[in-house]
């Protein structure tokens, strides 16, 4: 075994990158089109809400973040990827990606095998999709086992899913005709501020890596603008590394649609970001990232998507604690640590994920968590404060409510500088969450910018 | 015992019952960066709290919790004045009951931000050290 560890290869061992630069050549491709679709946000199929809007996968895929895969899924490999969270092509990975349709427009549209759709977005040409098949699911069945069940997974799923759990929702609200087929993106989009100066697609992440001679980087994953405690786990867990602690700490913030009492994402990058131009952090040591997903709260399953977002990115290692990505208590609070120590049988890991065949080569540190204890007066380590009385911990409520009232927060809660950026964002948005006319805008606006092309 | 009702206070609210007998009462969390008053809840006004604000519940400490932000807020402004955390502060609170009652009807979407000086973090932002 070596002294020093090496970055890992992109999963599936080359990076996937199907964005057309050259705008001539984009229209000569959308030329070839037979159809033309109008991509429209996934609505909540009871209530109407918008709760996913596909072209986030789309922008994802192309740009590499999910490689390898290229595109929507066929039928088989939706099945794979069910059953045993692998493509045809071996290489582990958890979720469908689907381009979805309803009857009506699979009827208007009038595609055939082998055609070509031009998908439009906000009006505006955006990308292609070549249909290599067309079939039909039935949203609720994927949406279940998606996720899994108490009886098919009873190592980690406690409690069935249900429309009370925004991924189990997503897949549910899914319209009926399945158009697999690899996406192109022909008109290279810009991302809007302030998301613009966080795009850092996996190939430039890697040379920004290489730029900043990082041989070693911990990712932590965030929806949230980060308080102290999760400062501190970032800087704690970047002490594992190889014979060093982690020469960079990457923040990748998941973008995609909200939901009501989230933080807005403006308030979340930036938030990230004045951790190091306040100086808690070095800025050259940190480094703060986006990528375009509509988080589907499936824990072990979202933190493998995690895992080959931030290995795609080229890191080396990615912090877990409890409850990662989780929503309620429908699976174990430790299930994606289980997932990345031993595996879980029934989600097709017999061993981690990073000792399967075709598995992960990030590398996992499972964190506890951290609280404030007055007695030892600092951010302690659970695994090491033994004042389990007068612990005090960062209870999420608690710390929203503190914010809601306008109280300003103290230094062990938040950093003064972090919570002056959602007082930023307030001040824009008229309120410190994302309330129903934020959720709105943002689905009408998207987090991109398209130029115009004419077709 | 009866329920009470907690305070949060930062430096600004804090300075504003500074050197009053409140102060006494003023307790310490997170080692003392943040402090905060339980205010006894008379009965009678508890009941009428319960009433009004359907959210409200009582929490394993006995504090009256999930209330509207503006009627803490509401509250707060009242023991400033009067300089007294008694039965009377809920009297005065229950007489504007009904402006309370609309600010919180648009808590689920409109917040007033505090009002506080960002301009050192507008010109750290000024200068960052990623994007072009
Ligand atoms: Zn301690």
């Amino acid at each position: 075994m070596g002294v020093f560890i090496e970055k890992p290869l992109p999963h599936g061992g080359r990076l996937v990158e199907r964005v057309v630069r050259d705008p001539e050549l984009g229209k000569k491709m959308a030329k070839m089109a037979k159809a033309v679709y109008d991509i429209k946000p996934t609505l909540h199929y009871e209530t109407g809400v918008p709760v996913r809007n596909v072209y986030r996968e789309i922008m994802s895929i192309c740009y590499g973040f999910f490689s390898p895969v290229e595109g929507s899924m066929t039928k088989a490999e939706l099945e794979r990827v069910l059953k045993e969270r692998r493509l045809l092509n071996e290489w582990v990975f958890p979720y469908p990606m689907l381009f979805d349709i309803s009857e009506e427009d699979y009827a208007s549209l009038g595609v055939e095998l082998g055609d070509r759709v031009l998908l439009r977005l906000k009006g505006k040409p955006f990308a292609i999709i070549d249909v290599e098949e067309i079939y039909r699911i039935d949203p609720a069945d994927v949406a279940t086992r998606t996720f899994g069940t108490p009886e098919d997974n009873p190592e980690v799923v406690q409690q069935a899913f249900d429309k009370k759990h925004p991924g189990w929702v997503i897949y549910r609200s899914m319209n009926p005709v399945i158009l697999a087929g690899k996406y192109t993106i022909i008109n290279e989009p810009k991302l809007r501020p302030p998301f613009d100066r966080f795009w850092y697609p996996p190939r430039k992440a890697r040379e920004e890596h290489v730029k900043r001679g990082w041989r070693t980087v911990i990712n932590h994953q965030t929806r949230n603008v980060p308080h102290v405690g999760h400062e501190m786990l970032m800087k704690n867990a970047a002490y594992t590394g190889d014979i060093e602690p982690c020469h960079g700490i990457q923040v990748n913030a998941i973008i995609g649609v909200k939901r009501r009492g989230d933080y807005p994402d403006e308030a979340i990058v930036e938030g990230h970001e004045m951790v190091h131009l306040a100086g808690y952090i070095k800025p050259e040591r940190h480094l703060v990232t986006i990528c375009l997903w509509d988080m589907r709260y499936g824990n072990p399953i979202e933190s493998l998507l995690h895992g080959i977002i931030r290995q795609n990115m080229g890191c080396t290692h990615h912090m877990f604690g409890r409850d990662h990505a989780a929503v309620g208590e429908y699976y174990d609070m430790y299930a994606t640590q289980i997932l990345w120590s031993k595996g879980i049988p029934s989600f097709g890991f017999p061993k981690s994920v990073n000792e399967v065949p075709y598995g992960l080569q990030i590398k996992a540190q499972n964190m506890a968590e951290f609280w404030y204890c007055p007695h030892c007066n600092e951010i302690a380590y659970s695994g090491c404060c033994n004042h389990t009385k007068e612990k005090q911990k960062f209870s999420g409520s608690f710390v929203r409510g503190m914010v809601a009232e306008g109280v300003f927060p103290p230094k062990v809660i938040f950093r003064p500088e972090v919570y002056k950026v959602i007082v930023k964002w307030w001040n824009k948005f008229e309120y410190p969450f994302c309330n129903e006319h934020y959720v709105q805008e943002k689905e009408e606006k998207l987090e991109i910018e398209l130029p115009d092309m004419e077709i | 015992m009866a329920h009470f009702l907690v305070i949060l206070l930062d430096d600004k609210r804090f300075s504003a019952i500074k050197g009053t007998e409140i102060e006494e009462k003023v307790s310490n969390l997170f080692g003392g960066a943040l402090k905060a008053i339980n205010v006894e809840v008379p009965e009678d006004a508890e009941k009428k709290i319960m009433e009004t604000f359907t959210s409200a519940r009582i929490d394993s400490r006995g504090a009256i919790t999930d209330v509207p932000i503006a009627f803490t807020r509401a509250i707060f402004e009242e023991i400033a004045a009067q300089k007294s955390i008694g039965a009377e502060i809920f009297e005065n609170v229950f007489s504007k009951i009904e402006e309370i009652k609309e600010a919180a009807a648009k808590e689920s979407s409109c917040l007033p931000p505090p009002d506080i000086d960002i301009s050192d973090i507008e010109e750290l932002q000024k200068h960052p050290y990623q994007g072009e």
